[in-house]
């Protein structure tokens, strides 16, 4: 016995693979490399004045409208008008709160009919020809509809957002869900557990690291979701900003919102994935 | 047998079939309380198929399973089974896994905590509660494995092939590691195996099963007592009894 123990304790010991720390690390810098050569050429192409500015602004132009846009001193404005100087975060927080709160409830509603198709043979017979027909119908066909139901502005918006990141997430639930082994229910069942709790002790844990892609494409389709809800004339947002400045030719504005969007998106995945990684851990090689 | 423990596993006409497979064909066995009883089978036999059935996870085509007397359908804490692959949870730390059953039977926090604690210890797998499983060795999952499904204390513990995937040396320590864990806590113990040696080492009684469709073609008595170590490998009644079990095996 003793010697097993001493042989567990050396496994357990021995050090972890540095090798994938190193090159996760290698990764990451790799990954800086792109966009600054593509900063570099387009800092030449502007400089050369290869493209007129209206096609293609300046970095620097485009750094100062930045500057202007989150910390510019605010004028009021009218009603109908959208505005640009200092206006950033208020847009920001229109656009986030819009597709926070539209998420979140594709997340519960994807969530819930998924568990649903995948735990049950009947949802699925009855639901499935339905959810795919639906599932191959393209976003923007759903915007007429939304204006009709919804009218111009914020709940047309919400329901594109909505639509948009419903699919990944029931799509990877009821997927998940329906691949959990059936020797891991057989197991829970066997250890006394009620029919009832299966789905919170065994389902779900079993099937997350698959619902985490899932509500991660979610987010991202319901980020790049904003910009359409946005056109749909609501007037505060980044995508309202972004085409109240393509209507008077500012281009560098325009280039602002996608810095914007970008910037939000890369951050938004980051923070889903930190927030969800004890969830996944036991996945990950 | 044991005083005072029940847990008697009978199998009676136990028949099996998977559409036009016949798998077992009317299988009459009983394990005795607090005994371990083996069964040896040649591979695909459907030994397997025989312990889902006891265990309950299996609808027998014809013939019953009873615990004490009573017969049983569906699976329950009551016959603890552990698959050929083990059966810890892969997103549980060891700990969790442990504690698994006994939260499902509503047990109290502290007493799940001194179940799972206690089996820690039994296991020697202290260091490692909150481990991952696939942080484990083979042989820490099997006897972890082993250990969750103790947890809920049953009177009857199925094991199917419990260490067939581990090293020749790794498996004698497990079955030392067993017979020194089912000492302290007296357990009915149907044990699948196409391993002689391990039949014999663990077992009190022996069952062998023909090819498939299984039935049972003999039952025998070991008769090394209780308490032998991998000393009674060298023992040239051991060799003797395991070259003629083999021997059966082969020709069944
Ligand atoms: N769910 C099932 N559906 C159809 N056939 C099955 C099913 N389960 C088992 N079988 C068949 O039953 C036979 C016996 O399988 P079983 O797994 O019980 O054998 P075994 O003795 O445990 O084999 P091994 O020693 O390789 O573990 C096999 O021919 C297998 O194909
Ligand atoms: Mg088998």
């Amino acid at each position: 016995m003793s010697a097993a123990l001493l042989e567990d304790a050396l496994v357990a010991a021995a050090p972890g693979p540095p090798r994938t720390r190193r090159r996760a690390h290698g990764h990451r810098l790799l990954g800086l490399l792109v966009p600054l050569l593509l900063l570099g050429a387009w800092y030449v192409v502007s400089s050369q004045e290869l493209l007129s500015t209206r096609l293609l602004p300046s970095p620097g132009t485009v750094a100062t409208a930045l500057g202007d846009f989150f910390a510019g001193d605010s004028t009021t404005t009218l009603a109908g008008v959208v505005p640009f100087t200092g206006a950033g975060f208020e847009h920001l927080g229109a656009s986030l709160y819009r597709c926070g709160v539209s998420w979140l409830l594709a997340v519960a509603v994807g969530t819930v009919v998924g568990l649903l198709l995948g735990l049950s043979q009947l949802a699925r017979d009855l639901l499935d020809p339905l959810l795919n027909a639906l599932r191959a119908v393209p976003l923007f066909a759903w915007l007429p509809l939304a204006l009709i139901w919804f009218g111009l502005g914020e709940g047309a918006a919400r329901a594109i957002i909505f639509v948009g990141a419903l699919w990944p997430v029931l799509v990877a639930v009821s997927d998940a869900v329906g691949r959990v082994p059936t020797a891991h229910v057989e197991t829970a069942r066997m250890l006394g557990t009620p029919r009832r709790w299966l789905w919170r002790r065994v389902y779900l844990p079993s099937a997350l690291p698959e619902v985490v892609t899932g509500l991660r494409l979610s987010l991202t389709l319901a980020w790049t979701c904003v910009i359409v809800g946005e056109l749909s004339g609501t007037d505060r947002g980044v995508g309202a900003m972004m085409s109240a400045a393509r209507e008077t030719g500012r281009t560098e504005q325009v280039v602002v919102g996608i810095v914007v969007f970008a910037t939000v998106g890369l951050v938004a995945d980051l923070l889903l994935r930190a927030a969800t990684a004890r969830w996944v851990r036991w996945s990950r090689a | 047998m044991v005083a005072g423990v029940t847990g008697v596993l009978e199998a009676s006409g136990l028949t099996k079939a998977f559409g036009e497979l016949l798998v077992l064909d009317g299988v009459d066995l009983q394990a005795r309380a607090g005994q371990v009883l083996s069964v040896l089978g040649p591979s695909g036999c459907g030994k397997s198929t025989l312990l889902r059935v006891l265990a309950g996870f299996e609808e027998p085509t014809s013939g019953a399973v009873l615990l004490d007397g009573v017969r049983l359908t569906g699976p329950s804490p009551d016959r603890g089974m552990v698959a050929q692959a083990g059966g810890l949870f892969p997103w549980l730390t060891l700990r969790d896994n442990l504690a698994f059953g006994p939260v499902a039977s509503r047990r109290s926090p502290a007493q799940v905590a001194a179940v799972v604690d206690e089996l820690l210890t039994a296991t020697g797998l202290d260091g490692f509660a909150d481990a991952l499983p696939k942080q484990l060795s083979g042989g820490m999952r099997q006897r972890a494995s082993i250990a969750q499904v103790l947890a809920n204390r049953p009177p009857v513990l199925l094991l199917d092939e419990p260490f067939g995937a581990l090293d020749a040396q790794t498996r004698l320590r497990m079955h030392e590691w067993l017979r020194a864990l089912l000492a302290e806590r007296p357990t009915t113990v149907l044990l699948v195996t196409h391993d002689v040696e391990e039949a014999l080492l663990l077992g009190d009684r022996l069952c062998l099963l023909s090819g498939r469709p299984a039935k049972i073609v003999e039952e025998l008595p070991v008769p090394f007592g209780v308490h032998r170590g991998r000393g009674v490998l060298a023992d040239p009644d051991f060799v003797r009894l395991k070259a003629a079990v083999l021997e059966r095996v082969l020709a069944a």
